[in-house]
């Protein structure tokens, strides 16, 4: 290729006429060849000097610069090794969610460990021991109470009334069955910050599950009336 | 578009790594970049610094460009954009030039902000080119300069040139390139040697 079809080339590159394959030979060939690039430059200054514009230089180090500057850089794709343990860039909401899980384990943790202090701990004096009044389909029927010989009359009252109470299990085998009061108190606690939906659920099933797992196996001791022979 | 293919191939090149395709780039953009940065900051030293911010800006940005528009409509947003950003940033910090000021330090940044201003020289010859490239202009014949002014006033394409000027595209590419030629040995002749005197200057 002679220098003046190379020249005419560049000409056409300069306005954006060129084709693409030669627009992409000829740009490799201005990188490495200092006489074209000079050229170009003075192409751009006759451009400038037509239009009048102001600041006209027939050379200008823009481009070494640039090429010095990015030199520096990382290339384009490649994550500079400063940046690949970056963990602030995780999304907000992932960073929220670990928080979430971590206040999470240590609640279940802490109810865990309160259940196993159960029957150690002091329980809600508030909550009687029994008698506990059951539906009637939980009690066993009691056979009413007969006079026997030798009891007075007001001992078969006191035995008709006592026949109407039947004491179930698990009020039977004794305050281990009530929540303990560190566990209640913990529950309540949290659940003022939790929806009302949650917090009924949540209490329920602690009360619940320690009251109702035993109820289904229970057998409701009625009243036993003494009989003295 | 024939420089859009060109531009778009010197990028993927870019973004597989070839650091040196982006020097083509900014080979090809640098005046126009310059010339676009010109709008907002008169000083040219000035709209040169912000031409390069916007190139390296440009290069860091380079992963995420994909081709949806041409590569210099991209780099055109990235350029107005740096040029605006800079305008602002000066009018917060605006020179402040203290008579009696004492400290060296001072006394050596100003000297710097002055240099980036243009000096008597560099106007000198901005006008001496003007004057050189004006009567060359003079001297070409009709076709050749009506077809470069065509081209560089108006920014005709040379489609639209051809149908101005009643000649077939390659005549334009021809009238153009003579046109530019012979500029172009003027230039060489009165700056013969000294070339490299804007540097200097600037």
């Amino acid at each position: 290729m002679s220098n003046e079809e190379l020249e005419s080339q560049l000409s056409a590159m300069f306005d954006d006429e060129l084709p693409a394959p030669e627009c992409e030979l000829l740009a490799r060939r201005l990188a490495r060849d200092e006489q074209l690039r000079g050229r170009w430059g003075r192409y751009a200054a006759i451009g400038a000097c037509i239009r009048g514009e102001p600041g006209i230089r027939l050379e200008t180090t823009l481009a070494g610069k640039v090429s010095a500057a990015i030199k520096q850089e990382a290339a384009p794709g490649e994550v500079p090794a400063t940046q690949r343990r970056h963990y602030g860039a995780l999304h907000p909401w992932l960073t929220s969610l670990g928080g979430l899980a971590s206040a999470a384990a240590v609640a279940a943790v802490a109810i865990l460990w309160m259940r196993s202090q159960g029957p150690n701990v002091p329980q809600i004096a508030a909550v009687p021991p029994a008698p506990v009044r059951t539906p009637p389909a939980t009690a066993l029927p009691v056979a009413a109470p007969q006079l026997v010989s030798g009891q007075s009359p007001d001992h078969l009252r006191r035995a008709r009334e006592a026949d109407s109470y039947v004491i179930p299990a698990s009020a039977a085998q004794g305050p281990a069955l009530v929540p303990p009061t560190e566990l209640a108190n913990y529950m309540v606690a949290h659940s003022a910050y939790s929806g009302p939906l949650l917090r009924r659920n949540a209490l329920s099933a602690l009360v619940g599950e320690d009251s109702a797992a035993p109820a289904v196996t229970a057998q409701p001791i009625a009243a036993t009336v003494v009989t003295q022979k | 578009m024939t420089a859009d293919a060109s531009d778009l191939s010197l990028v993927q090149r870019v973004q597989r790594g070839d650091k040196g395709a982006f020097d083509v780039l900014v080979l090809k953009y640098q005046h126009k970049v310059v010339k676009l940065v010109m709008r907002y900051v008169r000083n040219p030293a000035e709209a040169e610094d912000i031409a390069q911010d916007a190139f390296i800006k440009a290069y860091r940005a380079l992963p995420q460009f994909r081709g949806d528009s041409a590569f210099y409509t991209w780099l055109y947003r990235i350029a107005i954009n740096t040029a605006k950003n800079a305008v602002v940033a000066r009018d917060r910090n605006p020179v402040d030039f203290d008579l009696d000021m004492t400290n060296t330090e001072e006394s050596y940044e100003m000297q710097g902000r002055l240099k980036d201003s243009e000096t008597p020289e560099a106007l000198v010859l901005t006008d001496e080119i003007r004057t050189t490239v004006n009567a060359a202009i003079a001297n070409l014949p009709d076709d050749l300069r009506t077809a470069i002014v065509l081209r560089e006033l108006e920014g005709l394409s040379y489609e639209e040139i051809a149908a101005t000027m009643d000649c077939p595209v390659g005549t334009v590419r021809s009238r153009i390139f003579r046109a530019r030629e012979a500029i172009d040995s003027r230039l060489r002749e009165v700056f013969e040697g000294g070339l490299g005197r804007a540097e200097e200057i600037g």
